[in-house]
């Protein structure tokens, strides 16, 4: 079996907002929201620092879809649109979403957004990949570890984009695979491991 | 003849009300749900309070009337006609504002089609839609002029845990998610049957009193007290639920939890919080405590009053405590999912939101406003049609002296 999952260095993130933005062009992800959010850790502000003066550090989360082994937005959906590939990705099927939101209510990372109006997209076209759906007003959508490349075997686009190669996209179920190998060896870690999710996305240097 | 001529009025401003909420509705259905102020940080508003709310409200007529035939009561027999009309109403108004809050109302066929049942909505679709088959077959039994009491029985034995099941699964909805600290309580399904339990029954209490102003049904004064009794019940009940969840919550200190409950205490939720502990717990208990008091029949309905009020205070607070405090905190926070565009097309519009912030438009509380109209209008008519009819039928009863002649009482 494959389990598709990423590992994210989080000692070499520079916060520069590349894969954010790489995503949203890849995934036509409209304008006022992202699949792929930076954030600051322990500021208000981003590009802001926790602490006091001089004891001040800076450190940026890259957060999207975990893709959870124990996803709770698959169980909660009542149709079926949010799945479990059989890869290990969660899916949705913009087709059958009924736009209940339940699952953004039981994501405990809040990834998921909505199309609460129609799409507004700066420039004014569709700037995704064509392969990418379109989605319509009325239903979620999220981090797909960019299916339309990876099904190919190309690397998700915010891992191909990162400039300090922080990320790393390969099989978890593989040992002998990089992201096996550097889960194993720098210690990654999960976000809210006490949740019980048991996300996909791994961190590396997160505590 | 004065008497209609007010109903009347009151059915034409209804009616003018529904039309103004279905508009609403229409305007909301072109152009998606980005006319509420739902956004991607609180995905669920006042449709889905007013959902809960709702499944809450209709929950004393059917266990006021099932329970008339199943504890054998026969006190409560007397209103087991405007009872279960109100709890047909109240769960069909529930229902409306789930189909309201779909994003995407034109799949919802989809919840037929693709069923999945590991999702709590879905059985709530499920017992909703059973609660509703039996609220109408109930209220179909009793209204047939040889009404069979054996068949009213099994349904009553029905009804009485299904009313039960509808509170608990919409109770589950919540409490069974681990994303919203404040929901994930095993407390949440007796929390929701108690609270249902009052304020159905403050709402039937309340109905009663309006059908007996506009002479459409006549009840006995000393029922009205009973109920009034049974009310206090369960507000205390309500109550004691409410400081043993707080308690928990409060004791041990977590960090997540007291963010939560800092909110409610003393944060924005607190108007809702206290406004709930106050008006819905603490006025009405110290009111109809008192046995003298619940012969009043006003103390009656003011204290009624203020539970529906406090309990839509609790539906509030529950729900929307839980979406301020992401868990995956870090600047800039969560993206709002909308886009609105300033004077300056230059200049990108802020998108984000550090903690989650929601205020209902003007469009959204049209369509509450509208749905509620909409709910009572159809409670008046179908009180006039069923109630009136029996009112004439009982009289002709009465003469030949063979129908429903009271074997229980």
């Amino acid at each position: 079996m494959t389990k598709l999952g990423m590992v994210i260095d989080l000692n070499r993130c520079v916060g520069c907002q590349t894969c954010a933005n790489a995503c949203k062009m890849q995934n036509n992800v409209p304008m006022g929201m992202l699949w792929n959010r930076v954030l600051t850790e322990g500021s208000e502000e981003m590009d802001g620092v926790s602490g006091i003066y001089p004891h001040v550090k800076k450190k940026y989360i890259p957060v999207s879809c975990q893709h959870c082994e124990n996803a709770p937005c698959v169980k909660v959906c009542p149709v079926g649109a949010t799945y479990k590939a059989e890869d290990g990705r969660v899916l949705i099927d913009y087709d059958r979403c009924i736009g209940c939101r339940y699952c953004m209510a039981a994501c405990p990372y809040n990834v998921r957004v909505f199309n609460w109006t129609e799409a507004v997209r700066h420039p004014g076209f569709n700037y995704g990949d064509s392969k990418v759906p379109v989605r319509k007003v009325g239903v979620v959508e999220k981090c797909s570890m960019c299916k339309e490349r990876t099904d190919e075997g190309l690397d998700p686009m915010c891992v191909v984009c990162c400039p300090a190669e922080a990320r790393t996209f390969g099989d978890l179920d593989d040992p002998n695979s990089e992201v096996s190998r550097l889960i194993r060896e720098k210690n990654g870690e999960t976000l809210l491991k006490e949740k019980g999710t048991k996300p996909q996305v791994y961190y590396l240097g997160l505590s | 003849m004065k008497n209609k001529a007010n109903i009347y009025c009151w059915m034409g401003a209804l009616g003018l009300l529904s039309l103004m909420g279905f508009g609403a509705l229409g305007y909301q259905l072109v152009n998606g749900l980005g006319v509420t102020g739902m956004n991607n940080a609180v995905s669920w508003g006042l449709y889905i309070t007013m959902f809960m709310f709702f499944v809450g409200l209709s929950a004393g007529g059917l266990i006021v009337s099932s329970s008339a035939t199943v504890f054998n009561i026969p006190a409560f027999k007397v209103v087991a006609k405007p009872a279960t009309i109100l709890s047909t109403v109240c769960i069909m108004v529930a229902g409306i504002f789930i189909m309201v809050d779909i994003g995407s109302p034109e799949r919802v066929l989809n919840l037929i089609l693709h069923s999945q049942f590991k999702s709590p909505l879905m059985w709530d679709v499920c017992v909703i839609t059973l609660y509703l088959t039996i609220n109408v077959t109930y209220l179909y039994l009793m209204t047939r002029p040889s009404s069979d009491q054996k068949k009213l029985k099994v349904m009553s034995s029905i009804a009485l845990p299904v009313a039960i099941l509808v509170h608990s699964v919409t109770a589950w909805i919540f409490g069974l998610q681990i994303a919203r600290e404040g929901w994930h309580s095993a407390l949440m399904a007796p929390l929701f049957v108690a609270s249902a339990l009052d304020s159905g029954l403050a709402l039937l209490i309340i109905v009663l009193v309006l059908l007996i102003k506009y002479k459409l049904f006549t009840v006995d004064k000393k029922l009205i007290t009973s109920l009034a009794g049974l009310l206090v019940t369960c507000v205390a009940v309500d109550a004691y639920f409410v400081f043993s969840e707080i308690l928990t919550m409060l004791y041990p200190q977590e960090e997540s939890v007291m963010l939560v409950l800092d909110e409610m205490l003393k944060g924005s939720m607190a108007p809702f919080f206290w406004g709930e502990v106050i008006l819905g717990f603490v006025i009405p208990l110290a009111i109809l405590l008192f046995r003298k008091n619940r012969e009043k029949t006003g103390l009656i309905i003011f204290s009624s009053v203020l539970i529906v009020i406090g309990v839509f205070f609790k539906r509030v607070w529950l729900l929307f405590t839980s979406f301020i405090y992401p868990h995956v905190e870090g600047a800039p926070g969560i993206t709002l999912g909308k886009y609105l565009p300033g004077e300056n097309p230059n200049v990108v519009p802020h998108f984000w939101l550090l903690h989650g912030q929601y205020a209902p438009t003007l469009i959204e509380l049209m369509i509450v406003v509208g749905m509620i109209a909409f709910g009572t209008l159809l409670f008046i008519v179908l009180s006039r049609k069923i109630l009136i009819e029996k009112a004439q039928e009982t009289k002709r009863t009465n003469q030949n002296q063979s129908f429903e002649s009271p074997t229980a009482v």
